[in-house]
């Protein structure tokens, strides 16, 4: 028996050697497969995009038809995309990431692998929307907001501060999302701007009630529209695109006042990758996606808040201008988000 | 080394060896990944493993993982033997429809069943009738719950496909001689089921290990869920927990083919049509058991996917009045997720076949490891599988357009999903009687020929059930598509999960309506059919 392993062994080391020939040759065979790799040249640039397509999807065909530049786009998870182009490393096809949130740009703005973007882009959005070094920049916005079911609950019992949620009166009456980026994001900015025993107070106060939990926005609002819990923090234009399905759920956003933390503007992000080979197409992209027709766009087909461009707000949802918001610098919001899950944690939110 | 009843083991064909040792090498991808990230990390590996923070998910994933395989090991024989070997009604449909709670993938699958199951839920009516309460399944016992409901069909299957190979003759004795039903199940099949039986347990034990779809809906802290949460916040963590987890099933695989070589190997085919248990007056109560199993599993998901779908269709806001071409628009998606399902299960089925039979042919020691090595693929999450892929093919020269391409996207699938018809396939080849290949070898017949004209027929069952349960994963598989396919290639999983994550539920309804739909069709002619005709 022992000749026998000492062959296979044998085997196994040829077969180390073999096999990636015989992979090549494999794909010799089928090589007209549209070639994901046929990067380099062609004037077509490669977008990695957290978005999903039915949101943004239309904007890069317009973009594509504008400008004559061809696009291809690998859509996913914002933080796998970001772990994605960085695994790729220096070989990356992607010019261009769009994400979800400030979170998985941070990631790669501290891997080193996010180029600058031109101060012509940056400057059209607001302060505090793009990254104080300059490698990303906010593409759309959207507001923190309690989700409410109209046939359990008057509005008028709820409260002016979502700091006030730990009441007595609401408790297990709030659908979180702790494991949601955006959430997590909202956590952030209590934790920077309240500091950390305060926010680890609110979280504690929340968990406290032993609230449901669930793992995205879309459950909750789902939860709430049927009923099963009476309301939810989440991002406001959830229960926009539930309403658009059935006019008929019984679901309204609940806008905590301006400056409290409760509505904090959360915003989604563009980047340029580091040693892109087409950085002009790239940074005409990021120009196109603050432009006034894509502004329009996330306004009216994705109910998200315009950043750039004066654009009118979303139709269903309060004006921009009315909606009460509170901005923070998002900058702050790239780093630091294993502190935030660590509160959350803590607070036994995940548990 | 002797083994009982079969003489020594001959020594495997040059060819054979080779082959079988490529492709164990090639599913040491994940592992080396992970061994090599960890060890050019910064975790101090003494701390984490002992910690708490790690102790505890652990624990938390074991005994999820375990009491899972327990349950649906349970289920899925019982309702393999009553759809395969007795009289019940409509016996082959049901044996379909049963097969078809693993397609739906677990974000979309749990969002829909604990829907159906929460206050205000689909069946609240039909769960007042027996009168329970509605709630929402969480923690530990709807984490359980979920997972048995979906990965039943892991254990189904093979123990479908062996049963339809087993030679009626025994229970027909036991039967004329007065046993009851249930007592010629326990004295006479199972003892001949039970290794097909304990595949499937371990393919639903190394899916829970690696699911992290259904602990995170339904809140059950896993180690699977830290490995996904950390992923980007503490990279290092992340990868050190997930090599923890790799070896983890390694070893657990290895333990459990140790034990299986000192079984007595179960031999023996079935010689004519099947025989047909009555089940007199048990028939309508095991009938309502199989039909109130296939309601929840497959039905509760679906009540609440079709009401979305209704919901979006008919709203003022609906799918087609929103200017999308709705089905159609899903017919191409269609078109790759079953392309791709079919390339990947032939080719999972292809590559692990010589693997089998080193392992159940030849006994080669060395089959242990290489079991263990194909199952840390499936007990790991799918993005890291998928970035193990990525960096391994970085490592090669780009000039060989293997980056992204379909070779690389299959070769992943493979890598994560090959163990599911590795074990079928062993079930398979070990169902094949020495004593005919030897009786073919003296009439003359080459090597190939044996396995086409008597090995092949004799396996097709096994190998159709292996190949299947390879084809469903794929269908519903996401991150590892999202992450290597060919920019652009959609499949309908990814199109439910965009739809999900931007809250069209109607249309990502009708997209899993669609994939469950396309699911029954291709299980029913390639699975159920098949195994039927062939046996």
């Amino acid at each position: 028996m022992r000749t026998h392993a000492r062959g296979f062994w044998g085997a196994a080391a040829a077969a180390v050697v073999l096999l990636p020939l015989m992979a090549g040759c494999g794909n010799d065979d089928d090589g007209d497969d549209g070639g994901a790799g046929a990067d380099e040249g062609g004037g077509t640039l490669t977008i990695y995009s957290g978005r999903e397509e039915d949101l943004i999807g239309p904007l890069f065909e317009d973009f594509s038809e504008e400008t004559g530049i061809e696009v291809e786009v690998r859509y996913g998870d914002s933080a796998d995309l970001a772990l994605l182009i960085d695994e790729e490393g220096d070989n990356s096809p992607a010019d261009v990431f769009i994400s979800q949130s400030p979170g998985a740009v941070g990631f790669l703005a501290e891997q080193g692998r996010l180029a600058e973007i031109d101060e012509s882009v940056l400057e059209q959005v607001a302060e505090g929307d793009a990254a104080e070094d300059g490698t990303w920049v906010g593409l759309s916005g959207r507001v923190r907001t309690l989700v409410y079911n109209t046939d359990l609950v008057d509005p008028a019992t709820l409260p002016d501060s979502v700091l006030d949620l730990t009441d007595e009166q609401y408790a297990g009456q709030v659908a979180l999302a702790p494991t949601n980026a955006s959430f997590q994001d909202f956590v952030t900015v209590l934790r920077v701007q309240l500091g950390e025993d305060e926010a680890q107070a609110w979280l504690d106060g929340m968990a406290a009630g032993d609230p449901p939990t669930f793992d995205g926005n879309t459950a909750i609002v789902e939860a709430v529209g049927r009923g099963e819990v009476p309301m939810g923090l989440v991002n406001h234009y959830y229960a926009a695109r539930a309403l658009a399905e059935d006019p008929d759920l019984p679901v309204a956003n609940h806008f905590f006042p301006e400056g409290d933390y409760g509505s904090t503007l959360l915003v989604t992000a563009g980047a340029i990758i580091e040693g892109t080979d087409d950085a002009d197409a790239a940074a005409q992209l990021l120009d196109f996606l603050l432009s006034e027709e894509a502004q329009t766009y996330f306004s009216q087909e994705t109910f998200e808040y315009p950043l750039a461009s004066g654009v009118e707000p979303p139709e269903g949802v309060p004006p921009f201008d009315e909606v009460p918001k509170t901005r923070v610098d998002l900058s702050e919001l790239g780093g630091g988000l294993a502190a935030t899950t660590e509160m959350i944690d803590a607070s036994g939110l995940t548990r | 080394m002797a083994s009982p009843g079969r003489g020594p083991a001959g020594r495997p064909p040059a060819l054979l060896a080779v082959t079988g040792a490529a492709v164990g090498v090639a599913f040491t991808a994940p592992l080396l990944y992970l061994a090599w990230r960890t060890a050019t990390g910064e975790e101090d590996l003494a701390a984490l493993y002992t910690s708490p923070a790690t102790l505890e998910p652990l624990r938390s994933s074991l005994v999820l993982a375990t009491a899972t395989a327990l349950s649906a090991a349970v289920v899925g024989t019982g309702l393999a033997w009553l759809t395969t070997r007795t009289d019940l009604p409509l016996r082959r449909l049901w044996a379909t429809l049963a097969a078809l709670p693993l397609v739906f993938p677990s974000f979309v699958g749990a969002l829909a069943l604990t829907a159906a199951l929460a206050p205000g839920g689909l069946l609240e009516g039909p769960l007042g009738l027996v009168g329970a309460e509605p709630r929402r399944p969480e923690g530990f016992w709807g984490a359980w719950l979920v997972l048995t409901l979906f990965t039943t069909p892991y254990v189904l299957l093979p123990v479908s496909a062996r049963l339809a190979a087993l030679p009626a003759s025994l229970e027909e004795s036991a039967r004329l001689l007065g046993r009851r039903p249930a007592a010629v199940f326990r004295t006479v099949v199972l003892p001949q089921i039970r290794g097909a039986v304990a595949a499937g347990a371990l393919l639903v034990f190394l899916y829970a290990l690696s699911d992290f779809g259904v602990v995170v809906i339904l809140r059950y802290d896993t180690l699977t869920r830290a490995i996904y949460t950390n992923r980007l916040l503490d990279r290092d963590r992340s990868v050190a927990l997930g090599l923890l987890l790799a070896v983890l099933a390694v070893a657990v695989v290895a333990a459990e083919r140790a034990a299986a070589r000192r079984r007595v190997v179960e031999e023996g085919t079935r010689t004519r049509a099947g025989l047909q248990v009555p089940l007199g007056r048990w028939r309508w109560p095991a009938l309502a058991a199989v039909a109130g199993w296939v309601v929840v599993a497959l039905g509760g998901p679906l009540a609440s996917l079709s009401l979305w779908a209704w919901r979006g269709l008919t709203g003022r806001g609906s799918v087609l009045a929103r200017d999308r071409d709705g089905l159609a628009d899903l017919a191409e998606p269609a078109l790759n997720t079953a392309g791709i399902g079919v390339v990947t299960a032939v080719v999972a089925v292809a590559v692990l076949l010589p693997l089998a039979y080193l392992s159940v042919r030849y006994r080669a020691r060395t089959g242990v490891l290489a079991n263990g090595l194909v199952a840390s693929g499936f007990a790991l999450p799918g993005v890291v599988v998928a970035l193990a892929v990525v960096f391994w093919t970085s490592q090669l020269p780009a000039s060989w357009g293997l980056y992204q391409s379909y070779v690389m996207l299959v070769f992943a699938y493979v890598v994560h999903l090959g163990a599911q018809s590795l074990r079928a396939t062993q079930v398979a080849v070990a169902a094949v009687p020495r004593r005919l290949d030897e009786s073919a070898r003296m009439l003359g017949a080459g090597r190939a020929r044996r396995f086409a004209t008597v090995d092949l027929p004799l396996m097709a069952p096994g190998l159709a059930a292996g190949g299947g349960l390879v084809l469903l994963s794929t269908m519903k598989e996401l991150p590892i598509t999202l992450l290597t396919a060919p920019i652009g290639f959609r499949t309908l999983t990814t199109r439910i999960w965009a739809d999900v994550e931007a809250a069209f539920l109607a249309e990502a309804a009708l997209g899993s309506i669609v994939l469950v739909a396309l699911s029954g069709v291709l299980t029913w002619v390639l699975v159920v059919r098949r195994a039927d005709r062939l046996a």
